[in-house]
């Protein structure tokens, strides 16, 4: 076999060469056109690229970064997890519930500590990712009806705990509270809080899809979950994680909102798992499961975050903004099955370059 | 030559033993108390023909698949095998049939999947596992670098990464299904090679193939199944290629159908001349699955393709109506020049196919049994419902499909009965000739012989029949003519007085296929 190898033609070692580099920049598309945008925004609107600008853009793209975080492990399962921004508003709700009424045991009310405000909160969403995990894992909804299904669910519980209404106020301490605000409006060394949590959430996740058996087992299962589960992968266990893990980035997304606008509204959130899903497949991963990775995602959220804000800087019409985000999604779609197609067309020549690979 | 055999054989020299195994699925039964022994330290080898239980009996002892009755001991124990996890805790590794790497890891990454190593009991030992991933494919004279994407890898280098999952774990028995299907002839040998070293290391190994000089080569001890019976046991020594092939094919388990005499000057309705499909790339080396295919098929004739897993049958049906474009060569309708976009043209001919796999291309699940049969034929605005119902009752009756009512839902039939449904589609648009992918798969003996009556008849009738199966037994019975498939080519070609069990299953095992046009005298 190595003998094709070494006869390889001038115009095979060509092919390959620019396939390579072809596949390569497919696969770098999101730090590419950032880095374009940032460019072009800079150059067109002087208050672009200021301090000031730049803090307030990292604080939009740390949500819509931390939801893309998440929802890029159901995605490389072949999941998708439709819920976050619901489960967002959610987790709001019970924190805002939770500081405005506090708890009543044996008619006194009780106002827990902060950390357990937070933690209730997390925990209901975690209960939400559950069910969704359960549902796809166990009873074998498929993700798309499993997690549409959660997000009425969710939604609708946060309208009946609110009553539809807004907890406000809850940044004042009038129950001795302090520190709520802390979450989406503290700064840690100059960088805001959320952007910290961000950061945070992303080693994490990084660690996990990169360390970890079970980050491993994440992409098999997305790869061939047949395979996977003749290798003796816990299929279903993997599953539920993911959702577990989507659940509580949206959970912490919520409490930073809360947080931010010292105000838990039952509507917060809507849409913005379109966002998310926007931002993973933008940064490269496969809808189909099994490729993928969570910097693409984090560079998806700020390729998405960026162009809104520019956008706004030139004084683009909100209702254009719309428009545009959506054709960012069909593209990033368009281009993710090209990436597909183009890769299997050029395996022979990819493999032909690498000898070792093919024999 | 022992086909009795008492409990109290030597137990030291079993390292498994799965006892009266039973295995029902919906319709059939699978495995019907089949006891298996592997012996230690020995290659054992399990032979059968498809459908006859041996992929279900290993993936049970690879914890795959669960039993329904049955006990498996250990070095006597009895163990439970639930999972592959529990599999694989006790030393049982398993390389599928169908490749079970995983495309978006690297090599290493496939061979520790479900179980890496750990440091801390969370971060990945990556270093010890590249290690002993690299010397696993030393050991297996694969030295590919670890860090390979496997969707990279051809298919021959995707079973040797399979083979070093085992190598690179704690395993004493190894079981291999069709493990050569996918290789090249030196990939093959090496593997022989390994093969030998592991079993003198002290692995045990459990190899399934249909390649008779394989098994006569590896085998130390010979099981054969068929139709989820152990029907003989051996040692080398005393087993023979004729010993195996005839307990493999069996005798007369169904009645032989009454046969027409065709007349050999009838008209040929249907020619192919050199046909060939597009490469399918497999690694290094592209493989046609249809080579220049050259066959003729006569008015009322029953022509029957033989040929393993893989050799192209499938392949060449579809191309013949109309699913597969052809890259060279012609079809003849009637001696005039066909040209097939699509299957609407080939059915507009009068050629209809039914299909190998009725779940996946054949059967819609939600519709009716009338509706299942309509399909084909209901592409007019407005479908006669009468009309169509009353040419469904007819053909329901002609096939004596067992349906109370015809408006029932598809899935509430026996798999023989949804073989006829099928049957009856094509019949409806009243072809000249029918092609028939594997007919009776997963279908019970009595409808077997039930479909084999009802070819007959229209192949009386004038229909010309064109089928392939893999079954030694169902090809002779039904067939006028036979044609043998291996490696996309037709590599023999008898008619039904001419040949024995072995001729047929030589002609179609790849090794002997490198001499074409074989003669009954070669092969004997």
């Amino acid at each position: 076999m190595t003998t094709v190898a070494r006869t390889l033609s001038r115009s095979d070692r060509l092919a390959s060469t620019s396939a390579r580099t072809l596949l390569l920049l497919l696969r770098a598309r999101a730090a590419l056109v950032l880095v374009l945008l940032i460019v072009v925004f800079s150059a067109l609107t002087p208050v672009f690229f200021t301090a000031n600008n730049l803090s307030i853009l990292s604080k939009h793209v740390a949500i819509s970064a931390l939801l893309a975080i998440g929802m890029t492990f159901t995605i490389l399962t072949g999941g998708i997890d439709l819920s976050v921004g619901s489960v967002a508003g959610l987790g709001g709700i019970v924190a805002g519930y939770l500081i405005a009424h506090g708890v009543i045991i044996h008619g006194v009310h009780h106002y827990p500590a902060m950390p357990v405000v937070v933690l209730a909160a997390i925990v209901v969403c975690l209960i939400v990712g559950w069910v969704n995990g359960w549902l796809i894992a166990r009873a074998a909804v498929p993700p798309f009806i499993a997690t549409l299904g959660t997000l009425y669910i969710a939604r609708g519980t946060a309208l009946l705990i609110s009553n539809g209404k807004t907890f406000p106020d809850l940044g004042e301490s009038s129950h001795g509270y302090t520190g709520f605000t802390v979450l989406g409006q503290g700064q840690l060394f100059g960088i805001s809080v959320p952007v910290w949590l961000t950061i945070v959430l992303f080693a994490i996740a990084v660690f996990i899809a990169r360390k970890m058996p079970i980050g491993r087992h994440i992409y098999a299962v997305g790869g061939n979950e047949r395979a996977a589960r003749l290798a003796g992968i816990n299929v279903a266990r993997v599953k539920i994680f993911t959702y577990l893990f989507s659940s509580a980035c949206a959970a912490i997304v919520g409490l930073i909102i809360a947080s931010q606008l010292e105000a838990a509204h039952p509507a917060t959130g809507e849409s913005f798992e379109l966002n998310a899903i926007a931002a993973v497949v933008l940064g490269g991963t496969s809808l189909m499961g099994g490729r993928g990775t969570i910097t693409g995602s984090l560079l998806g959220a700020l390729v998405i975050g960026v162009l809104a804000d520019g956008l706004v800087m030139l004084g683009v019409s909100q209702f254009w903004q719309i428009v545009i985000t959506g054709l960012v999604i069909v593209v990033a779609v368009a281009i993710d099955q090209l990436q597909t197609r183009l890769q299997a067309r050029l395996l022979p020549y990819l493999l032909r370059s690498n000898p070792e690979a093919g024999v | 030559m022992n086909f009795t055999r008492t409990n109290d054989v030597a137990d030291l020299e079993v390292l498994l033993e799965a006892r009266n195994i039973v295995r029902r699925y919906p319709g059939n039964i699978a495995l019907k108390e089949v006891t298996f022994r592997a012996y230690r330290d020995k290659i054992n080898v399990l032979i059968g023909e498809n459908g006859a239980g041996k992929s279900t009996l290993m993936r049970i002892l690879a914890g795959v698949e669960e039993m329904d009755e049955g006990q498996i001991f250990l070095d006597g124990r009895p163990v439970q095998i639930r999972s592959p996890k529990d599999a694989a805790a006790l030393g049982i590794a398993i390389v599928h049939q169908e490749l079970a790497v995983l495309p978006t890891l690297d090599i290493s990454e496939n061979i520790f999947a479900g179980r890496e190593l750990v440091k801390g009991g969370t971060v990945i030992n990556r270093v010890d596992e590249d290690r002993r991933s690299s010397s696993a494919l030393h050991r297996l004279r694969k030295p590919l670098p670890v860090t390979t994407s496997a969707e990279l890898l051809s298919l021959g280098s995707r079973q040797m990464v399979e083979l070093a999952r085992a190598v690179a774990h704690r395993t004493r028995l190894l079981i291999l299904d069709e493990p050569t299907s996918a290789l090249s002839m030196p990939e093959a040998e090496s593997l022989f090679q390994v093969l030998e070293e592991m079993k003198d290391a002290g692995v045990t190994i459990v190899y399934i193939s249909h390649r008779l000089h394989e098994l006569m080569r590896l085998g130390d001890r010979f099981t054969v199944l068929r139709s989820g019976q152990v029907v003989g046991e051996g040692t080398r020594g005393e087993v023979t290629r004729s010993w195996i092939v005839e307990r493999m094919s069996g005798r007369a388990e169904v009645e032989h159908v009454g046969r027409t005499s065709v007349m050999t000057d009838a008209p040929i309705i249907l020619r192919a001349e050199g046909i060939s499909l597009p490469p399918s790339f497999a690694g290094e080396e592209t493989q046609s699955p249809v080579d220049h295919v050259s066959l003729e098929l006569r008015r009322g004739e029953i022509l029957g393709i033989y040929g393993l897993l893989g050799a192209g049958r499938t392949e060449l049906l579809e191309a013949l109506a109309g699913a597969r474009q052809i890259t060279s060569g012609t079809i003849y309708v009637n001696e005039q020049r066909a040209r097939f976009e699509e299957v609407r043209d080939a059915l507009r001919a009068g050629i209809t196919l039914v299909p190998e796999d009725r779940q996946r291309d054949g059967l819609v699940p939600e519709l009716s049994v009338r509706e299942n049969i309509a399909l084909m034929t209901s592409s007019g605005i407005v479908t006669s419902k009468a009309q169509e119902t009353e040419r469904v009752r007819e053909l329901v009756k002609q096939l004596s499909i067992a349906v109370k009512d015809v408006e029932l839902p598809i899935g509430s039939l026996s798999g023989g009965s949804q073989q006829k449904v099928l049957l009856a589609r094509c019949l409806m648009s009243s072809p000249k000739v029918l092609l028939l992918d594997e007919p009776t798969r997963g279908v019970d003996v009595g409808t077997r012989a039930e479909i084999y009556r009802t070819l007959r008849e229209l192949a009386a009738d004038g229909m010309s029949i064109l089928f392939t199966s893999s079954e030694i037994e169902e090809t002779r019975l039904l067939a006028d003519r036979i044609l043998v498939m291996c490696q996309g080519r037709i590599s023999a070609e008898f008619s039904r007085d001419q040949l024995t069990d072995e001729m047929l299953f030589s002609a179609a095992s790849p090794r002997a296929s490198a001499v074409l046009n074989i003669t009954p005298e070669m092969i004997v």
